[in-house]
């Protein structure tokens, strides 16, 4: 299994652990991995972006313009932004949460208006509210596992590996929490 | 054997203590920040966050001299302030081996300039290393401590911020044991005056000749011959991208980029028909190929700036007519609205950058989250150079301006981190240059930690954890002789702007430090506040705080007026205190907000 793999938020949505996560994964099966956390200038408020290649053998951690197989956007404006990135048929698991840059804040242009439309027929398009599954099943921040449940649907990986890999990373007390929203993604009962 | 898979900081962090270092010093800077927080899980290894990358390198000087493998981390620019030790530290003959990471950031992801330290290393007569993925981070990490000892020289470990962040599979191996070198006083190692300097000069060219002799024959230095026609010249992370380009081309793949095994590299370039250099920004080995007349290609093919990524390297070897066909597509962004980094719900610089504002002066800016406060909406800072230059800089306006009658007052704004990095010796010099006419009003914003950096402590937050270590930015001040000093709470908004209005207005130089901690470090969490749309006049005073949770939103029958995202607000009320008629209220509350008490 070959996969590239795109994930984009912002920052302070838990895109580093979910990063994290795949390549500990990844590796528990057997396959070599690389990835890269691309953080900008601030901690929180500012575009970010992973990737994650798993396969045979991996050279670069980078995927090149239409290379991506899996997008897992955190938010949605980064979606459209991460889409020149992504393969004909490629697979977009997109959270329909907002979160407005400063431009849109000050009225000075709208939230960008044609995110779906920009996404059908570009292949497999999972949208969903994570941010308000997540908090029905106890917290905002488990969106990020969640989504990678979803994700897992896509990646030939035990759920016996999942499980013992978010349990190994997430903070004690929420690693129920954690499991289920993952659960949820992957059976999509959400 | 253990295989993990971890980031290029973490794999050296590993390979230090796998190499038996003991002493790890470094200021926190985005590249490799998180390589000396990786090196604090060991015990066994003394590590510490220095003021700044000086002290950090000092204290590594003293590891070395003292008699342990010692190691310093420093983003590319940090390496500037420690130049002045570095430079005759070089010239030194090390005991236990020494190491200086250099984080250097190709497309300038969050730096402020671009420089490639390859030149620095060279000019400091270090050996060079550039590992291309977290296994070599780990295994040149261990390597540039025996090159170090064995050829009596400080070594530098290059690697850029994506390789620092990026993870790759790793076999994790069994620490040495350390050796420990005792210090042994000889003035002629030690002492770099004259006449012991003029010996150094020597030693320095000839060790670093030495190794350019056996570069050759190191494993590190790897050559994949495939065809007679292209020999590739790479380094690093170049490697691996051009590796994803093809496997069909001939390769020099350096582990060591300097100094280079040139004789050896001269007899590859008869074997060929063409040499090309591979390397992002300056054309560093290109250069010295050129200036050791070997006839070689590069920048003409590869952009001088930014990192280049898999489909940049595929199109300059298409247009250098070294591969025909295209795999990879070009870029083709979608327009998409811009999204620039901003001041975290309940930061506390933002009430106090919404009062600069309104203020109109002119702010001179440091480094540090503040600088954020450079960019829209606030767009208050305006200059933005290097750590702690704000306090000379401020110095020279008021000076230029107030010779040519320009008498407007100047603002400056520092952070305590920055303030113990390289703002100290600036405030001593304002004093003792102090002219009481001159009008300069100086924030120190005081958050108690080095918050852009992911919330490392500073000389004054220990505070903060209670060890009573901690150095009060008042008393340093008051004891260097400035008298108007006030301490504000910046949740107290109409307080703060009263305080900092003022101030702005008197002539001298006026110091207000700003107290709230960072409220991401700390996890500030106060219940959230909310609109009452019915009371909102859709004026905008809290929607221009910039805070992330507000947005004018459509209600209704009422119409467009504010909201709150209760999900991302923290509960800092600064929206509340700017709004003028009271229509955001903390939930869980019947009283109006106000204040964060």
């Amino acid at each position: 299994m070959a996969k590239n793999i795109l994930l984009t938020a912002v920052g302070g949505q838990g895109l580093v652990l979910a990063t994290g996560i795949l390549a500990e994964v990844a590796l528990r099966s057997g396959l070599d991995v690389k990835t890269n956390d691309v953080i900008g200038l601030s901690q929180r408020g500012g575009k970010i972006m992973g990737s994650v290649r798993m396969g045979e053998k991996i050279y670069s951690p980078n995927i090149a313009p239409k290379e991506g197989d899996i997008l897992i956007a955190f938010e949605a404006l980064e979606a459209k932004r991460m889409l020149p990135y992504m393969k004909e048929g490629g697979v977009i698991i997109k959270n329909n949460y907002e979160m407005v840059p400063s431009l849109v804040q000050q009225e000075k242009t709208e939230y960008d208006p044609d995110i779906d439309s920009l996404l059908t027929g570009k292949g497999e398009v999972i949208s969903l509210d994570a941010t308000a599954v997540a908090k029905r099943i106890g917290h905002p921040a488990v969106a990020n596992i969640l989504m990678l449940g979803i994700a897992a649907r896509y990646l030939e990986i035990d759920d016996a590996i999942w499980h013992q890999v978010i349990r190994e990373n997430v903070p004690e007390k929420s690693i129920e929490m954690n499991i289920e929203a993952f659960d949820l993604g992957k059976a999509g009962t959400y | 054997m253990e295989r993990k898979v971890i980031t290029g900081n973490q794999a050296i962090a590993r390979g230090f203590y796998e190499a038996g270092g003991r002493v790890a010093a470094s200021y926190p800077g985005s590249p490799t920040v998180e390589l000396l927080e990786a090196i604090q899980a060991y015990p066994e290894i003394y590590a510490e966050f220095s003021t700044n990358e000086k002290v950090a390198l000092e204290v590594a000087i003293g590891g070395s001299i003292g008699g342990v493998r010692s190691l310093t981390s420093m983003k590319h620019v940090g390496v500037n302030i420690a130049m002045d030790p570095l430079m005759t530290f070089t010239q030194t003959v090390i005991n236990g081996g020494f190491v200086l990471v250099s984080g250097d950031d190709p497309g300038m992801s969050s730096s402020q300039n671009e420089q490639d330290n390859r030149i620095l290393g060279k000019f400091a007569n270090m050996p060079i290393l550039d590992p291309s993925d977290a296994q070599e981070a780990k295994d040149f990490t261990k390597l540039a401590f025996e090159l170090s000892e064995t050829y009596l020289r400080p070594v530098m470990l290059r690697i850029t911020s994506r390789l620092c962040h990026s993870r790759s599979i790793v076999t994790l191996d069994e620490p040495q044991a350390p050796v420990y070198k005792p210090f042994v006083p000889d003035i002629a190692k030690y002492c770099m005056l004259p006449p012991y300097t003029y010996e150094a000069q020597h030693r320095m060219r000839d060790k670093v000749a030495e190794l350019a002799q056996s570069a050759g024959q190191m494993e590190i230095n790897r050559l994949e011959h495939r065809t007679d026609d292209v020999l590739i010249i790479t380094s690093g992370l170049m490697y691996q991208n051009l590796k994803s380009v093809t496997d069909d081309i001939s390769v020099y793949k350096l582990g060591m980029v300097y100094p280079l095994p040139i004789e050896y590299i001269r007899e590859l370039s008869e074997k060929y028909r063409r040499i090309i250099v591979l390397e992002e920004m300056m054309p560093f080995i290109e250069d010295e190929l050129k200036i050791n007349r070997i006839a070689c290609e590069g920048k003409n093919l590869f952009s001088f700036t930014g990192e280049l990524n898999i489909e940049d390297i595929e199109m300059g070897l298409i247009e250098g007519g070294v591969i025909k066909d295209s795999k990879y597509a070009q870029l083709s962004a979608l327009e998409t609205t811009e999204r620039a980094p901003l001041f975290c719900s309940g930061c506390p610089h933002r009430p106090v950058f919404d009062i600069l504002k309104k203020s109109k002066a002119i702010v001179i800016g440091d480094i540090g989250c503040y600088s954020m406060g450079l960019i829209y909406p606030f767009e208050v800072l305006k200059t933005n150079i290097s750590m702690g230059a704000s306090v000379g800089m401020v110095k020279g306006m008021r000076k230029a301006m107030d010779m040519n009658g320009d008498h407007q007052p100047l603002v400056a704004v520092i952070g305590d981190g920055t303030f113990f990095h390289s703002g100290l010796s600036g405030f001593a010099n304002l004093k003792y240059q102090m002219n009481d006419e001159e009008n300069i009003t100086y924030l120190v914003l005081d958050n108690s930690t080095t918050a852009m950096t992911g919330g490392q402590p500073t000389s004054s937050s220990n505070k903060m954890d209670g060890a009573g270590q901690d150095i009060l930015i008042d008393d340093v001040l008051q004891s260097m002789g400035f008298h108007d000093i006030v301490r504000v709470d910046q949740f107290q908004y109409k307080e703060a702007a009263k305080t900092i209005g003022d101030a702005i207005k008197r002539p001298g130089i006026k110091v207000i430090i700003t107290t709230r901690p960072c409220a991401l470090h700390f996890k500030i969490r106060e219940p959230h506040f909310y609109v009452d749309p019915t009371i909102c006049i859709a004026c905008r005073s809290c929607v221009r705080t910039n805070c992330p949770p507000l947005r004018m939103k459509q209600y209704d029958n009422i119409g467009l007026k504010s909201s709150i995202d209760p999900d991302q607000c923290v509960g800092c009320s600064i929206c509340a205190q700017v709004c003028p008629v009271n229509a955001i209220k903390r939930f869980g509350s019947e009283t109006q907000g106000g204040s964060n008490g």
